[in-house]
């Protein structure tokens, strides 16, 4: 992809009114007061299906009630290091919210509150609805109120791949033979494993690595968020970890691209996403976790990804049920 | 009061209810248009039917422009495939820029006009076919609070993905600039505003701090300047575009005049244009846009009177065997 691409931004003067000019009042434009209240029947579906996800008194994102004794989904980026996590569904707040399991992969949490009788979404039969369709999502909400916002289907379902790759997250001494850990990334799936500057790579999932770019060989094709088996040898001591994935610009972030810039507020994890719908509502990453909702108040998908200004990401219902009956069964496994 | 008075004045108050009529009797009109806001399911339904339908028209005739400094979006208004777009997207006059369809063919175009101060440009297809096109406003119909919807490589161009449609309403019209809540992003300059028949009203200038400060170029000024954009004219001075200035472009090279004639390639710059066209140490220039040449000064003088980006002609030896080449003038 091209790294310079065109648009100029310029400043706010020049869209200060003017003569000659007729501008159209904010209610009437497409996030405004009285063109929201045409999603009302949707809003209501936002108001008891849709969680909020709180730190203390501050919104972080939502969530989507996947059954009626308590279990919410939500995008588990946002709530990682949440210390006092509570949940807000309907006009009720549940303090003490579980985080039960983690899906790295689609970057998805399962939590549990202790309620009874809630309204699950109700899953749309597909995710294959043209571009164009409307589709609606929490847009923000007040104590008591959940509001909506309204968007349409604006691309392509597709893969997300990792951007900039797959990586361990470690930088290598660049005056050793060896694969020498120089450095270690603080967000990095190699600082949960424990590794350390000065250890030093031996094999990855089994397969002998030398080169930099055999370690770039393996994990060519991998996931975000999955697993690598890594043998390190640390003062004569070999052992074997389990590494997570990350996305390499997303853990090394010195850079903000031109369109960063004139996006506002994005989404931390934003790529590696085995499957995605688009859609344009406009939002803040303060939004991510949620359902969104087609014309019938069915849940098409669930809100992933503020990837820019312009794109948002959402799982697909296919998936998302997947995800959901999965992470549920294996929550009551446990 | 008298009579003829609360005549008058009923007489206005009709003319005034009467005004959304008109409106409402301009063909392919979509009815929602014309209320303030969209207030029921039928009204939703009405702007998603009318999106979806001319949706893939819109979509096959918007297209990815890469040229050396980036990549942005345009949209082909005739089967012979003239191009609107950005004049900050083209830059400039007959500069070469390579095109690509939505399904990833990439055809050979050139620009032809730009208008610098209020940033609209054309572009053509130099090869031969005929290709998806849309229609434009000609009637300037657009009004305020009108559903738009938008079309751009956002991003740069993206098989897997396509082009990016966003859905908005016009929130503020001047002469020159349509303000819309379709959100752009970089790659989308110089893509395609369409109203819900899928006519085309505007192509996409630049955004504002804010998300629903996305600014587009109306058709009128395209349809005023259209003579000057077909015949590759640079009308205005700028911001948008910077006028080619004379004597700022340049081959990268250093020569000495030969006896014999033509002048000895002595020294040639690193990553000079005509590096890139692999002229060498040694090499023997002979002609210059079909000037022979004999002394220094002489492909000086040529040169001054020429402009960056400009396309230039040479005739030279190579390795001792004659050659013909075309390369374009770097910027001082």
């Amino acid at each position: 992809m091209n790294a310079n691409l065109i648009l100029s931004v310029f400043s706010a003067l020049l869209v200060l009114p003017s003569a000659g000019q007729q501008s159209l009042e904010s209610n009437f434009r497409t996030t405004g007061a009285t063109v929201v209240a045409a999603f009302e029947s949707q809003r209501q579906v936002l108001q008891t299906s849709s969680a909020v996800m709180l730190n203390g008194r501050k919104e972080i994102g939502y969530g989507v009630v996947v059954s009626a004794d308590g279990y919410v989904l939500t995008k588990a980026s946002e709530i990682a290091e949440v210390k006092a996590l509570s949940v807000t569904v309907d006009q009720r707040n549940y303090p003490q919210a579980k985080v039960l399991l983690v899906d790295s992969v689609w970057d998805v949490a399962l939590l549990k509150v202790e309620a009874s009788g809630l309204v699950p979404v109700v899953y749309a039969p597909t995710s294959a609805v043209p571009q164009g369709s409307w589709v609606v999502a929490n847009g923000a909400t007040t104590r008591t109120n959940r509001r909506a916002l309204a968007g349409i289907i604006s691309a392509k379902i597709r893969e997300i791949p990792a951007a900039g790759g797959a990586a361990l997250g470690v930088t290598l001494n660049p005056k050793s033979k060896l694969l020498e850990i120089d450095g270690v990334n603080e967000k990095s799936g190699a600082k949960e494993a424990g590794l350390q500057k000065g250890d030093v790579i031996l094999t990855i999932e089994g397969r002998k690595v030398g080169k930099i770019e055999e370690i770039g060989e393996i994990l060519k094709d991998r996931k975000e968020g999955s697993t690598v088996k890594v043998t390190y040898r640390r003062n004569k001591e070999e052992k074997t970890v389990d590494v997570r994935l990350a996305a390499r610009s997303e853990l090394f972030t010195d850079q903000m691209t031109r369109n960063d810039q004139m996006s506002g507020k994005f989404s931390t994890r934003r790529s590696g996403f085995p499957r995605v719908m688009q859609h344009d509502i406009l939002g803040s990453s303060d939004v991510e976790g949620g359902p969104l909702l087609d014309l019938e108040g069915h849940c098409v998908g669930m809100n992933i990804a503020r990837a820019n200004r312009a794109e948002n990401y959402a799982i697909p219902v296919e998936d998302l049920k997947e995800i959901a009956a999965r992470m549920m069964k294996q929550a009551a496994g446990n | 009061m008298t009579l003829k008075n609360v005549m008058k004045s009923r007489l206005s108050c009709l003319l005034i209810a009467l005004l959304p009529w008109c409106a409402f009797a301009q063909e392919g009109r979509l009815y929602v248009n014309d209320k303030k806001a969209p207030d029921s399911r039928k009204d939703l339904d009405a702007i998603q039917k009318s999106l979806i339908s001319v949706l893939p028209k819109a979509r096959a005739a918007t297209v990815c422009i890469e040229i050396s400094e980036g990549s942005g979006s345009g949209v082909i208004v005739s089967p012979d495939g003239l191009i609107l777009t950005a004049a900050h997207v083209a830059t400039g006059v007959k500069k070469k820029v390579t095109i690509v369809l939505e399904d990833g063919t990439k055809l050979k175009a050139e620009t032809l006009g730009v208008v610098a101060d209020t940033d609209a440009a054309m572009i053509k297809i130099t090869e031969k076919g005929t290709y998806p096109f849309i229609d434009i406003d000609r009637a300037e119909s657009a009004r305020l609070g009108d559903w738009v919807f938008a079309l751009g490589h956002s991003g740069g161009f993206d098989k897997e993905r396509g082009s990016v449609v966003r859905l908005g309403r016009l929130v503020r019209m001047a002469n020159s600039t349509f303000q819309s809540d379709c959100t752009l992003i970089g790659g989308d300059s110089g893509g395609p505003l369409f109203d819900l028949s899928g006519k085309l009203i505007g192509i996409h200038s630049r955004v504002g701090q804010q998300l629903q400060s996305n600014m587009h170029v109306p058709m009128s000024e395209f349809i005023k300047n259209w003579e000057s954009l077909e015949k590759a004219e640079f009308v205005g001075e700028g911001p948008f575009a910077k006028k080619p200035e004379k004597g700022t472009g340049f081959l990268g090279l250093a020569t000495e005049a030969r006896k014999e004639g033509g002048l000895r390639v002595t020294k040639v710059g690193s990553k000079s244009p005509s590096e890139t066209a692999g002229i060498k140490e040694g090499d023997v220039l002979l002609k210059l846009n079909e000037t022979a040449l004999e002394k220094r000064e002489q492909l000086q003088d040529l040169l001054k009177e020429m402009a960056a980006g400009d396309e230039v002609k040479l005739d030279l030896l190579h390795d001792g065997k004659p050659q013909t080449l075309t390369l374009n003038l770097g910027e001082r």
